[in-house]
């Protein structure tokens, strides 16, 4: 008969797991193929990361790179936009581009019964776009759209602001990755054209596969649908180090109408090249990664004052960042700004042993799940290739985790968090807020609209 | 190509349906439960009730403290969470599988022994979470209450679906912890439930372990069924107009459908696709591509199980074209689908499209058993995700049609337009200029 247990069951030790392994190859043009067969997974995503760091963009064209990557597949040599698009769906496929401050990623997924012509589309667009006047201008009218939409969005606002506070403006990244008004409005095919000449070419690529390719030479396919690419643009630039701006300062945008207070708080951190990069991962857990940790246990389960925050180490290839994130209701941002900040000073006092244990096995558990799927397993590699770091990094890192003592932990959060300053993004009714920020101590008030 | 996922089924003695999917390719287990409750179910006086437990099923319960929960899976090695829709309600967790027992014994403590944790305190904390929720995803974002709009107007008063999810903070302002117990006495128990485990477990050792751990718990009494939605097409159009501070004019329109699970609603739905999906569908290659009058266009079906479905498409204005430009391309198109038809080809496209979705769907343990679930609380088959392409393989141009030509009309139809203030608008003009 059942009993009813009244104490959780024991948990079984998980099985050892390793980052999926993959072939590499060179196609005929020298750039590096990565196969990850995946079984079982019947979507496959081929995703081709290339380098492109935003420095190479003019000041004055900020946003080119995004522009190009946008109208890569609006139009080539062989199809117009509408035969493109038609062509590349009816295959079943979807394509996407990303721009980040280190590399351009251009990818589709496709069932993999249908890769090599979609693979073919994928590499047309990569390799002979038309770039028309036509289809260019289109995307720089996009463009300014969306960027009336960023302008609405709290959460846009904030990281804008966050970028543009805790970055030099002589880093690219103190400014919005896809461009402003003023650097899009100029663009045509001329620019956008010069700009792919000059970035975009097969010995700063690299191309990767995940999926099931039981029965499939996925290496030929690619191989094939990219032999014709023979431009040449020459190493790619070396992004300097940021610089960043040290202080504790406030920052208050006002959005008129605001019945949340949009948050974000933070300053430097560490980058993948820091060997406490696992660390600090460790630390984030415990004081804001999750809804049990320290800041969320405060400010949602205790006041109620949020729908849910989380803080984050986030890194390109050079220099990171430290930042909590997430909204609350306007009446008590001034109490919630001051919570957030006690508990992230307070960390630096020490982790315990019993958080920095259980974080360790979070992150370290949750790693077979988070690469259970085709897609996330180009994601990572894709972004690995970014950054700078072995495909297999995620090995590196789980590594870097187990070996994280509590004291370690501690020293890596210490090291950046409240170190040299804190700044403070809030966005919201200004009117409202303002007075509440009044004896919280958190330096210079600077007032945005 | 019909799908091969193993399938095994069992009813408990308490009538807790169990499904089990062995997979056995990655060393994780997907534990997904269905409650057959959504807002929906909701009367009058109670809207927001079914997602205020999603919270408060995190809140503790009889052997589990608050908090707990959360901590005792993620140190597992856990991704967990629930949602809350107007069908029903789902609680998932995917987890290495060592830690199936746990997923369960948690799972089986709070469908049988919540109320002991749920008091005025936590209650009180919740409702605020859920305010501040509601404030994030509805209320401080442009168009955020768009649906809530076109929901009251598509279904009439005390429809089942003329509420959203979120409910109406009166409601849960008035909400007593007596009325909380209520609620949860009516719809959580084994047999208003489907329990799916899919993963790294054999399919014996997955039943022995959900008989362990929900064996013991008692029936509840037959939960009454949700008032049945079933409701034709719609047959005039009413417009909401709302000038607020957006950053560009938009327009939102919603038609009924018919209900899930039948060849109808998917020939509808793919007649959406076929306006509004990806770069190739015709309302992207006219208004965005070839006009420009829109910056960008979407849309599709939301399949539901009550008597009715439905479905929407939107479209942003350029910058400096007048919304009602774009609401006229909109409804044209939608008249010649309606009366022209669709080519071979462009449904073809949207099947292929349809089945990439359907396979990443399926591609990880939790999208599987999430799927299982869904399959066989609101259709009683969990076998239908090995055949749903093949469902929606079959249509064909005449059933596209068809549907269009009923449901997807320009006459019969709701509608929800922002536009900026006069002000604003031609400040922003001027900056563009």
């Amino acid at each position: 008969m059942n009993q009813v247990l009244t104490t959780p069951p024991a948990v079984g030790a998980p099985r050892p797991w390793k980052f999926p392994e993959a072939v590499t190859t060179r196609s005929s043009t020298g750039t590096p193929m990565h196969v990850f067969d995946r079984p079982g997974q019947y979507v496959a995503t081929v995703r081709v990361t290339i380098a492109m760091p935003l420095i190479a963009e003019p000041r004055e064209l900020e946003g080119v790179a995004t522009i190009m990557s946008r109208t890569l597949d609006e139009g080539t040599e062989l199809h117009s936009a509408n035969e493109f698009a038609a062509a590349l769906e009816r295959h079943g496929a979807a394509y996407g581009v990303d721009v980040s401050s280190d590399a351009l990623h251009v990818e589709i997924s496709v069932p993999v019964s249908h890769l090599e012509p979609a693979v073919r589309l994928l590499a047309e667009a990569i390799t002979r776009p038309a770039f028309n006047q036509a289809d260019v201008g289109r995307h720089v009218t996009i463009r300014l759209g969306e960027i009336n939409q960023e302008r609405a969005n709290a959460g846009y606002r904030a990281r804008e602001a966050f970028a543009a506070h805790l970055f030099d403006s002589s880093t690219r990244r103190s400014r919005p990755t896809a461009g402003s008004p003023d650097t899009i409005r100029p663009l045509t095919n001329v620019e956008v054209a010069d700009f792919y000449r000059n970035n975009i070419s097969p010995e700063r690529a690299e191309i990767l596969f995940a999926g099931d390719a039981t029965g499939v030479d996925v290496a030929g396919i690619i191989d094939d649908a990219f032999s014709g690419w023979t431009a040449t643009a020459g190493t790619a630039l070396a992004t300097p180090e940021p610089i960043y701006i040290p202080g504790n300062r406030v920052v208050l945008v006002d959005r008129p109408g605001s019945v949340q207070s949009q948050l974000l708080i933070g300053c430097a951190g560490p980058d993948r090249r820091d060997p406490a990069w696992g660390s600090a991962a460790v630390a984030n857990h415990v004081v804001g990664g999750t809804i049990t940790s320290r800041v969320d246990t405060v400010l949602r389960e205790e006041k109620g004052y949020t729908y849910g925050t989380r803080t984050s180490f986030a890194a390109p290839r050079k220099g990171g960042t430290f930042s909590l994130g997430g909204a609350v209701r306007t009446e008590v941002t001034g109490a919630a700004i001051g919570d957030a900040l006690r508990i992230l000073r307070e960390a630096r006092d020490g982790l315990t042993e019993q958080e920095v244990q259980e974080a360790k096995d979070s992150l370290i558990r949750t790693a077979p799940l988070r690469y259970e799927q085709a897609d996330s397993v180009a994601q990572q590699v894709g972004s690995n290739i970014a950054n700078g770091v072995p495909v297999d990094f995620a090995d590196t890192y789980l590594a870097q985790i187990a070996a994280t003592t509590a004291a370690e932990a501690t020293d890596a959060y210490r090291r950046y968090v409240g170190t040299d300053g804190l700044l403070v993004v809030v966005v919201g009714e200004a009117k409202d807020v303002r007075p509440q920020l009044e004896g919280l101590d958190l330096g210079e008030l600077i007032d945005l609209s | 190509m019909p799908l091969t996922y193993p399938i095994v089924e069992q009813t408990l003695d308490n009538g807790l349906r169990v499904v089990v999917s062995s997979d056995r390719a990655v060393p994780i287990v997907a534990v997904n439960l269905w409650y057959d409750v959504g807002s929906r179910h909701e009367p009058a006086g109670l809207t927001g009730f079914a997602h205020l437990f999603e919270h408060l099923m995190f809140q503790g319960s009889r052997n589990v403290a608050s908090g707990q929960h959360f901590s005792l899976l993620e140190t597992a090695g856990a991704s967990l969470n629930a949602s809350t829709f107007f069908d029903r309600t789902n609680y998932f967790e995917s987890l290495p599988s060592g830690g199936l027992d746990l997923a369960l014994w948690l799972e089986a403590d709070r469908m049988g022994y919540l109320l002991d944790a749920v008091n005025q305190e936590n209650l009180d904390n919740q409702r605020d979470v859920v305010k501040e929720e509601k404030r994030q995803t509805y209320d401080n974002r442009p168009y955020g209450d768009s649906y809530e709009r076109l929901v009251k107007l598509a279904f009439p008063e005390g429809h089942p679906y003329a509420h959203m999810t979120i409910g109406s903070m009166a409601d849960l302002d008035a909400a007593s912890v007596e009325d909380v117990h209520a609620f949860f006495r009516k719809y959580y128990g084994p047999n208003n439930a489907v329990l799916t485990i899919v993963g790294d477990v054999s399919e014996e050792d997955a039943f022995d372990a959900a008989k362990r751990y929900f064996g013991h718990l008692p029936a509840i009494p037959q939960p009454p069924p949700a008032p049945d939605g079933t409701i034709g097409p719609m047959t005039d159009v009413q417009r909401d107009d709302v000038e607020s501070d957006v950053p560009s004019d938009l327009v939102t329109m919603m038609f009924r459908l018919p209900v899930d699970g039948t060849p109808e609603l998917d020939a509808a739905g793919l007649a959406l696709d076929i306006l509004a999906a990806g770069q190739s569908g015709r309302l992207n290659r006219r208004l965005v591509r070839d006009e420009q009058i829109a910056q960008s266009v979407s849309g599709g079906a939301l399949p539901l199980i009550g008597g009715v479905s439905f479905g929407t498409l939107t479209g942003i204005a350029s910058d400096g074209i007048d919304l009602q430009t774009v609401e006229d391309a909109l409804l044209e198109e939608i008249e010649k689908l309606a009366e022209e038809g669709v080519t071979e080809d462009e449904l073809a496209t949207v099947q292929a499209q349809a089945e990439r979705d359907w396979l990443e769907q399926l591609a990880s343990c939790a999208g599987r058993a999430d799927e299982i679930s869904h399959h066989a609380l609101l259709f009683g088959d969990p076998g239908r995700i090995n055949t749903r392409i093949d469902q929606v393989q079959a249509v064909t141009v005449e059933q596209v049609q068809a549907a269009a030509r009923q449901w997807i009309r320009a006459n019969g139809r709701v509608q929800v337009t922002y536009r900026r203030k006069e002000a604003e608008a031609s400040e922003t003009a001027g900056e563009q200029a």
